[in-house]
């Protein structure tokens, strides 16, 4: 990080005065000591901004003289920078000034994020691992505010009108959707790798594979990588597997991606495998890989029963929970809920079996997908949908290979705050956020095309790989989120009605998503880039804008930020989502939510808090059964809670206080934070506060047992 | 009622010029980029997805109901210009 610039001893000092020669000793990030040298300051200022060196030349004079008279005992190399730049300053040089800022953390911020976690994303785990990440990311974080993004948009982040998600990962893509196909085709062949592997011939080493490549992306995007269709794309190779033997791969797959906490940051891999009872339409003719990446001479199609036992055998595992019983964090199960789902064989006792994993540990989330819909998803909720060009691309599904660059996301409540209850203001000033967000968005794509130019050499070579005769990351498909936090508490402030506590709020509410909608589609066609409107998972942005606001906005935001403002528990709703605490019927919830989600092309999520209660497959069935025929929902998760005791390991439903099976204390909980598992205890302040304030369907199910 | 139509749309045009909506009671609203009220009202009536997949024009009923298709919905109109 730093350099320390050091004097010398008493005696090189008191010689130094005397000969005037500043043997100053600087020791150097490379951790060498560098005597003193004026020259230095003056190469910097040429080198780093516009500054000519005459002016350079009085600078470092002027430094030199200040440093000799101040007396110093210890110099740093920051110190030195900080007096130059205090010099540009009165230079009224502010763009020298700017670009000659030195990134870093200061001592006692060091000292926090070694000693403490940090609770800004539930997956990233305490260790040295997850401090070397927190670190970096603040040095990207500054670097990208400072160097990638507009004046305008660096500050309207700083002020939580906007927030741009993963600004510590500044040079990656955001979130990927991609096909094992890939793989099969082309083996492990990874631009840095050490090693080359043809396509894989056994289901062990395809999934070995899958697993190092997931691994390799999740070191060049910032957030979830999701897989398509895993069970159908490995159905060629399970051929002559007995049930023990796929169950096995069952369980090497789930575990391998759950305890891969020593990847990037010891976090584990933000992984989503998209699942199908049937074999989708646009698969369905595709001939198939097999071992050793050969085509088999059959279709997908002919694959149906092997894909079939794998999801089965593949939700066993998830039943089962890992070695405690516990529900697994990872890999994020979503099954595709199809027009052909419903005509396929046996998928009544599918459609049981994934609802008894959903009513026992919460793992599946199901996607629907109506009518002629295709989708990949991932994330928390994001979606690709499939174009018409992308069904042409499923003939050769390894070219199936989806992005979204950058996440950008609106505080709404500010700015119905802003607009003091009028209609025109408040649509102008939505229009005005999202013209600042589009720009944040083409800065963020000039800068990863920069990157990407550099191919082979370049920091995005995995990205820039053409195996396939086109890069990995294909720019032309690449998505630009924009999301949304407190749609609720905007309609709350700006009509004086919660969405639930009216029809008239929620018209509003789509109106207001509407135009975002309509506002989006513009600027794409002015920018030639895909925006998309998306539902913010918001893990820490529904806290961090309701902190900022209570801060800048206290007489507006005071009565609107839900939470608890006592002890700093406070939040504004996700997304376009109902207030979480309104007790509302399960299937109205999921009803009037859905209502937002077509106009949300980049996905959309309902959830359905189950608390300590148990339902019975059936009526989870019958539930998802109805939102897909009756609603415009795009997807539901139902979420149950537990209760897991580090002394004794055993598991208990419901959030207790003490272990249920041995009376400890030293316990945590475990249930969905946003769009995943994870431990109550690496939740930040904000969704501890929406946790107490969930409106728990307790008795809207049947319960297991009861006819 | 509320029928859902678009500009460049020459069945909505066909519905809209056959018959006085206004008399019928029928409040019109057309679909455009600068018109978020009317893609607000259709996504309330659950229908942006029927229509990406059977276009326009739409006809909501006062019950909720909605018929998708031109020659259906001249048909009912002419029914209920009748009565």
């Amino acid at each position: 990080m730093g350099s320390v610039v050091q004097l010398s001893s008493p005696e090189q000092e008191k010689r130094m005065q005397e000969t005037t020669d500043m043997a100053l000793f600087v020791h150097t990030s490379k951790e060498a000591i560098d005597g003193w040298n004026r020259e230095k300051i003056v190469d910097a200022l040429v080198r780093e901004t516009y500054v000519d060196r005459d002016t350079a030349d009085a600078i470092s004079l002027e430094v030199e003289q200040q440093v000799l008279s101040s007396g110093i005992k210890m110099l740093t190399a920051p110190l030195i920078r900080e007096l130059v730049d205090a010099k540009l300053i009165e230079r009224g040089l502010e763009q020298a000034r700017m670009m000659h800022t030195r990134l870093g953390v200061p001592l006692y911020d060091a000292e926090q994020m070694i000693m403490h976690p940090n609770k800004e994303n539930a997956n990233v785990p305490h260790g040295p691992e997850a401090t070397n990440l927190t670190l970096a990311e603040g040095i990207k974080k500054e670097y990208a505010l400072l160097n990638v993004f507009t004046q305008d948009v660096g500050e309207a982040h700083m002020r939580g009108d906007i927030h741009l998600h993963d600004l510590g990962f500044i040079d990656r893509p955001y979130c990927s959707g991609q096909s094992l196909e890939y793989l099969k085709k082309f083996g492990l062949n990874l631009p840095n790798s050490l090693a080359m592997a043809k396509p894989a011939k056994h289901p062990e080493v395809l999934l070995a594979h899958m697993v190092k490549f997931a691994a390799a992306l999740q070191s060049n995007f910032a957030g979830a990588i999701g897989w398509d269709a895993v069970n159908l794309f490995f159905a060629p190779y399970l051929v002559d597997l007995s049930d023990r033997e796929v169950k096995q791969l069952a369980q090497m797959l789930i575990f391998e991606f759950s305890q891969q906490a020593v990847a990037r940051g010891g976090q584990a891999i933000f992984s989503d495998i998209n699942l199908y009872w049937e074999v989708p339409k646009h698969f369905e003719d595709v001939p198939a890989i097999g071992p050793g990446g050969t085509y088999t001479g059959k279709t997908y199609a002919e694959y149906e029963k092997d894909a079939q036992r794998f999801v089965w055998l593949l939700f066993d595992v998830f039943k089962e929970g890992d070695a405690s019983g516990r529900p697994f964090f990872f890999p994020k199960p979503l099954v595709h809920i199809t027009e052909k789902f419903f005509k396929t064989p046996g998928h009544e006792k599918f459609l049981n079996h994934i609802c008894d994993v959903a009513a026992d540990k919460g793992n599946t989330y199901f996607v629907f997908d109506r009518g002629s819909t295709a989708k990949i998803s991932e994330c928390c909720r994001l979606s690709f949908k499939l174009e018409q060009s992308d069904l042409e691309d499923a003939k050769e599904p390894w070219k199936m290979r989806y992005s979204a660059l950058q996440n950008v996301t609106l505080n709404l409540p500010r700015i119905a705050y802003r607009s003091g209850k009028d209609n025109t203001r408040l649509f102008e000033n939505i229009t005005e956020m999202m013209k600042i967000t589009a720009d944040a968005h083409s800065k963020k794509r000039e800068f990863i095309l920069r990157l990407l130019s550099n191919e082979k050499s370049g920091p995005l070579n995995l990205l820039t790989m053409k195996l396939d005769g086109t890069p990995y990351l294909r720019m032309h498909r690449c998505t630009y989120l924009i999301g949304m936090v407190g749609l609720n508490e905007l309609i709350q402030y700006h009509i004086g009605q919660e969405m639930h506590e009216s029809h008239e709020a929620t018209k509003f509410g789509l109106e207001v998503i509407a135009h975002m909608k309509l506002v989006s589609d513009k600027l794409s066609r002015k920018y030639g880039m895909r925006f998309v409107l998306e539902q913010t998972p918001a893990e820490s942005t529904a806290y961090r804008f309701a902190k900022l606001d209570i801060q800048y906005y206290p007489e507006e935001a005071t009565e609107i930020v839900k939470g608890d403002l006592k002890r700093n528990e406070i939040y504004y709703t996700n997304s376009t989502l109902y207030n979480v605490g309104a007790s509302m019927n399960p299937i109205e919830r999921t009803r009037l939510e859905g209502r937002f989600h077509p106009i949300i092309e980049a996905g959309a999520i309902t959830h359905i808090w189950l608390g300590e209660s148990k339902p019975s497959k059936e009526s989870l069935a019958n539930f998802v059964t109805k939102t897909f025929r009756y609603t415009k929902n795009d997807q539901i998760a139902f979420s149950p809670e537990f209760t897991a005791c580090k002394e004794c390991g055993k598991v208990s439903r419901g959030l207790h206080e003490k272990c249920s099976y041995c009376g400890s204390e030293d316990v945590d909980g475990i249930t969905r934070i946003t769009g995943y598992f994870t431990r109550v205890s690496s939740w930040n302040k904000g969704k501890l506060g929406e946790l107490k304030d969930r409106y728990r369907n307790q008795g809207q199910f049947k319960k297991q047992g009861v006819s | 009622m509320t029928l859902f139509t678009k500009s460049l749309c020459s069945a909505c045009q066909d519905v809209k010029q056959e018959f006085d909506l206004e008399m019928l009671g029928i409040k019109l609203e057309e679909l455009g980029p600068e018109n978020p009220g009317a893609l607000a009202h259709l996504a309330w009536h659950e229908l942006v997805e029927t229509v990406e997949t059977k276009g326009l024009p739409i006809l909501v009923l006062d019950d909720s109901s909605s018929i998708a298709d031109a020659d259906e919905i001249k048909d009912y109109l002419a029914t209920i210009n009748k009565s």
